[in-house]
């Protein structure tokens, strides 16, 4: 499948998500928790395809709340939120902000609205490591 | 005061570190804009004049960011991210607030318009008269 490429608005994290499927058939999610309606953020991901994120050195802001299970992956240098993270039985889970990335192939689509609210510990993991995909992080050196 | 058009709304970002307050009219009149920042924002704007908004708390702890013309001030909380205000390109003489982050919509009409900020320059002028302070 195309891989589909994106950056926060300053351009110093990147990301690429290489579904399984096309663009058209992954999940267009519209959280309406607390964090997400502040900035109208759509999410997406795909269990069977990766998502990789690159970041210029001291890019990423990690913000956590509530359960304090996810780090928020935030532009420090635009603010842009670009994706969330989670570590779950030792692998890194993670869904992309497709509004923050301006994904290419989501536009016009209606998202679904999702509410979380009332969920423990125990069944969020149980939830995202269903729906969450597998995720690179990496922080890009300084160049000499 | 009982007089006055404008009720004082509280807003902040996310975690709380950053607050605001802001002077609205019972109806207000919103943007949404598409240009490439505020599509990544989320940004849904009620642009006022200077004396009806002010920073209540945090504003030590607001990053900036512009780009291009670097006219618009982009604030957003340097913990959270959340960006609840800044200084709009279109109005430099007052502030953006991001209606998404008022603290309670009641009592509130949003008539939120579409702003083709994707053609700024031939659009801007038509939003220059809601930062004007009253004669």
């Amino acid at each position: 499948m195309t891989s589909l490429a994106g950056h926060c608005h300053c351009g110093a994290i990147r990301v690429t998500l290489e579904p399984h499927i096309a663009a058209a058939d992954l999940p267009l999610r519209a959280c309406q928790c607390s964090f997400c309606r502040t900035r109208g953020a759509l999410t997406t991901s795909d269990p069977q395809g990766h998502l990789f994120i690159e970041a210029a050195p001291g890019a990423i802001n990690r913000y956590q709340f509530g359960l304090k299970i996810t780090d928020f992956l935030l532009c420090a240098e635009c603010g842009t939120y670009v994706a969330a993270v989670s570590e779950i039985e030792g692998a890194t889970l993670g869904v992309v902000n497709v509004l923050g990335t301006r994904l290419a192939g989501f536009e016009g689509r209606a998202p679904d609205p999702m509410n979380y609210d009332g969920e423990d510990v125990g069944q969020r993991l149980d939830r995202r490591q269903g729906r969450w995909m597998p995720t690179v992080v990496v922080e890009t050196s300084p160049s000499a | 005061m009982s007089d006055s058009p404008f009720t004082w709304h509280t807003g902040g970002c996310h975690c709380g570190g950053v607050r605001f307050e802001v002077a609205l009219p019972p109806v207000v009149e919103a943007q949404s804009c598409n240009c490439s920042m505020c599509a990544k924002t989320g940004f849904v704007h009620i642009i006022v004049p200077e004396s009806r908004f002010r920073i209540t708390k945090g504003a030590e702890r607001l990053a900036e960011y512009t780009f291009n013309t670097r006219v618009a001030k982009h604030l957003f909380c340097a913990e959270c991210g959340i960006k609840g205000f800044y200084r709009p390109r279109s109005n430099p003489d007052g502030w953006s607030v991001n209606a998404r982050c008022l603290d309670s919509p009641e009592g509130l009409t949003l008539n939120i318009e579409a702003f083709d900020g994707q053609n700024w320059e031939a659009n801007a002028h038509g939003l220059s008269h809601l930062s004007q302070e009253p004669a």
